[in-house]
């Protein structure tokens, strides 16, 4: 059986076949026609997926082509700006710099204290509450109309246990039970898979807090201890909050953006 | 003792292939529709099974990349060193190891969603879940891409590795680059290695297999070694190293005694003794090439004296055996591949060494009296002292002696081996011919003989017929009589006219035709595709003179009925009847009609009746029409549903 760099060692021997390169050179050149032919041929999805691969390519090659060609059109140009530079008319004015520099965990609690956050999201679509509840019937003859399932995605604490389940009314399904979440950083601009510590104000009302339902727009905390971060006075953060940016019940997955 | 072969792994699809793939076989082997409006359940059961499908391809893709692979562990430390030296273990193992984790991945994306899927209660939030679940696996998948990558570039190259029997009897070839080691791989076997006279044109092993007393050996071709410590090897030297460390096999050190591939004999004896280590219990030959240039004998003392002392620790490989006096000439030899002096005395020592040894380690194995215990070679035991010869009849002896003189007669295939052999002597088939004239046996006959071929005429009983031919011709001459020519010879007047009188019978036939068609069926000419103005008046009366009638009523006739003229209503009212100038819608008393509008209608039904008929030869609503066989819109574009082998 052939050994080696077989093929390289017969091509040094023997050369190419007489009409090798230009059979090379024709299949080559057919190559576009059977191209275009596939692209106009097929059929459905596999067409559909073509034809987005040549759109693509067509866009790529539009823009090379127009980076290349010289434009002789004038451009503005922006000069950078100095940081601190000021316009003529405000020279010879004192500038007075309120420069406070407070910390992260006293700006948090003021507001905390105010009860109000700058989110990501601040306005959600509301869900109501047969969206968000199941009615489920019991009873003798399935006439009790009382118990509820949760159909959202919900966080129940490491030390939960369900009531006795003669007398819970809202069940919580363990299929839909989360411990974590993929917080993205908004200045890193990069993704952790951390896990959630408890669910801090659900938009559509406090009994999904209480319950523990995440959807989109809710606010969690998360345990940040992996990211490393301390706070000035040298203490280890371990807690921050996040927002969930995602519905958790369409995608599986619980995606979130810090707060900062 | 397993003969490995790497070609029968699969191929390695890239990562985005293999996600091409996978999701559209999804698309391809699940169905497709499901709606709004159907139960819940079997939206459910729809998407779950299609996360299942996904999850089990890509499973069962990734599996059977892994398993192909060969463990580094589970072969031959030879294959084992050789693909760590080349692929270097760890990192083959590292990809390896991400398909695994990928895999595991997958599971368990499939778990998970498809107990998610299990509370979805609408079509959207399972399609949502699905949709999430494939692009997780393909998120995977992509990760592993350049695992894929390496790992198909690691099976291409695999393929190509000489497939080594590690238990077959083996002999290896080593030594310094440019020795000569390929050529003489080449002499002995039908391997075609690359010989080139530059260092290192070899750059991996290669396999060639030759016999010896009925036995199969396999000769292992090696890169050159440099005399240099391990660490510093490179990976060409160190896949020999790998097959001089682990195989078992009879080897042979070649030696370069005129110094032509670049290296001395010192250096040479310098590369021996660093790596006599290997060696071990393996037998070991050391052979001087090329004593074309350059005699074992015509060595200076000092390159004698290195040599003998390679020889002595060659010499010391042999296990324990006495007489070495006896062994001397199988540890150091002589040849020369160009002039193939000595070549096969090499491979017979080499193989023969190789032989005994094998032999001596199976006599000593614990497997040997079982073996032996089923070996009995019978002899009859000899019940009185008689001779008995051997027998051969009479009758037999006699045939024999016969053919040995019946070969005296020479056989056409002597004949042919004489002249050159089977290809180069092509036998006279003529010299057999029988003939009328033993002179027309080597006569050339011709082919073609005024443009006929002659075969065509060729008759067994054609000499018969020229006969009667002959003697024919000879009765007409003396009758004297002229024959039934059947073609004239015309004068050129006479063709000339023979010619006028068939293009007139033509143009008559064509012209009765025509006339059979009545004036009513056939169309005339209107004036406007007349545009020579060939149909006057003046023509016709031309023909109809030259047809010997007067013309002149013919021509008023015609000119008289022609629309162009003007004022014919005033020439039809100066000639014509007072009485019929009447009022058009006026009854007339005998006329039969009730009233005048009554005869209005009679009159515009007869106007209507005698409508001209349209002459024009052109096409009417009566006529046949051809309409369009093939519209584009059905013979051409793509369907949307079903295939466009049938319109």
């Amino acid at each position: 059986m052939p050994q080696g760099d077989y093929i390289e060692l017969h091509r040094k021997r023997h050369g190419y076949r007489l009409d090798h390169f230009e059979r090379k050179r024709k299949k080559e050149a057919r190559e576009v026609h059977k191209h275009s032919e596939r692209a106009q041929k097929s059929l459905g999805i596999k067409g559909k997926m073509i034809a987005k691969k040549n759109y693509k390519e067509k866009v790529q090659m539009k823009r090379t082509l127009k980076m290349h060609e010289e434009s002789s059109s004038r451009r503005k140009v922006d000069d950078e700006v100095q940081e601190g530079a000021v316009p003529a008319y405000l020279l010879d004015r004192e500038t007075t710099t309120r420069a406070k520099i407070l910390s992260n965990t006293i700006k948090q609690k003021r507001k905390e204290k105010a009860g109000k956050w700058e989110v990501p999201l601040p306005k959600v679509r509301p869900v109501a509450e047969d969206e968000m509840f199941k009615v489920l019937r019991s009873g003798k003859r399935k006439t009790k109309q009382w118990k509820r399932m949760v159909t959202k995605a919900t966080f129940v604490g490491p030390g939960f246990t369900r009531k006795p389940p003669k007398y819970e009314r809202f069940i919580r399904p363990s299929g839909l039970r989360f411990t974590k979440a993929h917080v993205t950083h908004p200045e890193l601009k990069c993704t952790f898979n951390l896990e959630i510590i408890g669910v801090k104000k659900n938009p559509n009302g406090p009994m999904y807090t209480s319950l523990g339902v995440m959807t989109k727009g809710t606010i969690i905390e998360v345990n940040v201890s992996e990211l490393g971060l301390v706070t000035p006075g040298g203490k280890v953060v371990w807690g921050k909050y996040a927002q969930v940016t995602n519905n958790p019940e369409n995608d599986g997955c619980i995606n979130a953006v810090l707060l900062v | 003792m397993a003969q490995y072969d790497f070609k029968k792994i699969t191929v390695v699809p890239t990562g985005n292939d293999l996600i091409d793939i996978v999701l559209s076989r999804t698309q391809r082997q699940t169905p497709t529709v499901i709606h709004k409006g159907n139960a819940i359940s079997r939206v459910r059961q729809f998407y779950m099974r299609k996360v299942k499908f996904t999850e089990t391809n890509f499973t069962d893709k990734l599996s059977k990349t892994i398993e192909d692979f060969p463990r580094v562990e589970d072969i031959h430390p030879f294959y084992g060193d050789l693909l760590h030296v080349l692929y270097n273990k760890d990192h083959y193992k590292l990809a390896l190891g991400q398909l695994n984790t990928a895999r595991n991945l997958i599971k368990r994306i499939r778990e998970d969603y498809v107990k998610l899927l299990k509370y979805g209660d609408s079509l959207y939030r399972c399609k949502s879940l699905k949709r999430a679940a494939l692009g997780r696996m393909c998120t995977v998948t992509k990760r592993i891409g350049p695992s894929l990558a390496y790992l198909e570039h690691v099976r291409q190259h695999m393929a190509r590795l000489p497939s080594i029997n590690t238990g077959a009897p083996t002999i290896l070839i080593c030594g310094c680059p440019n020795v000569g080691k390929s050529s003489f791989l080449n002499k002995i076997t039908r391997a075609d290695v690359e010989v080139q006279p530059y260092a290192f044109t070899t750059k991996s092993l290669f396999v060639g297999h030759t016999d010896y007393k009925y036995l199969r050996y396999q000769v292992i071709d090696t890169p050159g070694l440099l005399d240099r410590p391990l660490e510093d090897r490179n990976i060409i030297e160190m896949c020999s190293v790998t097959a001089l460390v682990n195989l078992h096999a009879a080897i042979l050190f070649f030696l370069d005694l005129s110094g032509s591939c670049g290296y001395s004999i010192s250096q040479q004896a310098a590369l021996f003794h660093s790596i006599k280590m290997m060696f071990r219990n393996n037998p070991v030959l050391i052979v001087c090439n090329k004593t074309d240039l350059q005699t074992l004998e015509g060595l200076s003392g000092e390159d004698l004296k290195l040599v003998m002392e390679m020889k002595s620790a060659a010499l010391k490989t042999i296990p324990g055996q006495g007489g070495e006096a006896a062994n001397d000439q199988d540890v150091l030899l002589t040849m020369s591949t160009i002039t193939d002096e000595g070549v096969m005395a090499v491979k017979n020592a080499a193989c023969q060494r190789l032989l005994d040894q094998r032999s001596e380690r199976k006599m000593k194995s614990k497997k040997m009296p079982t073996v032996l215990n089923r070996f009995h070679v019978a002899m009859p035991k000899p019940r009185d002292q008689k001779e008995r010869p051997v027998c051969i009849p009479q009758a037999v002896l006699e045939a024999r002696a016969e053919e040995a003189a019946h070969e005296e007669r020479k056989t056409e295939k002597d004949i042919e081996n004489e002249n050159g052999g089977a290809g180069v002597y092509s036998a006279s088939l003529r010299k057999h011919y029988i003939l009328a004239d033993d002179d027309w046996k080597l006569d050339i006959l011709p082919e073609f003989l005024d443009g006929h071929n002659v075969y065509d005429f060729i008759d067994p009983d054609i000499l018969q017929r020229v006969e009667e031919l002959e003697r024919e011709e000879t009765a007409v001459e003396e009758d004297g009589g002229d024959f039934e020519m059947e073609d004239e010879d015309f004068t050129a007047e006479a063709e000339k006219d023979l010619q006028e009188i068939r293009k007139r019978k033509k143009l008559l036939i064509q012209k009765h035709r025509i006339k059979k068609s009545t004036a009513e069926s056939r169309p005339t000419v209107p004036r406007k595709f007349d545009k020579d103005r060939k149909f006057t008046t003046e023509r016709m009366g031309r023909q109809l003179s030259s047809l010997g009638i007067d013309p002149s009523r013919a021509i008023e006739r015609a000119r008289s009925r022609s629309v162009s003229r003007k004022g014919r209503k005033r020439e039809r009212s100066v000639g014509g009847d007072v009485l019929s100038q009447r009022p058009l819608g006026e009854v007339v008393p005998g006329e039969g009609f009730k009233d005048s509008a009554q005869k209005m209608k009679a009159v515009t039904m007869a106007r209507n009746a005698t409508k001209k008929r349209n002459k024009d030869a052109r096409r009417g609503e009566a006529d046949r029409v051809i309409p369009t066989l093939r519209p584009k819109h059905l013979f051409s574009g793509k369907r949307s549903i079903g295939k466009t082998d049938r319109r």
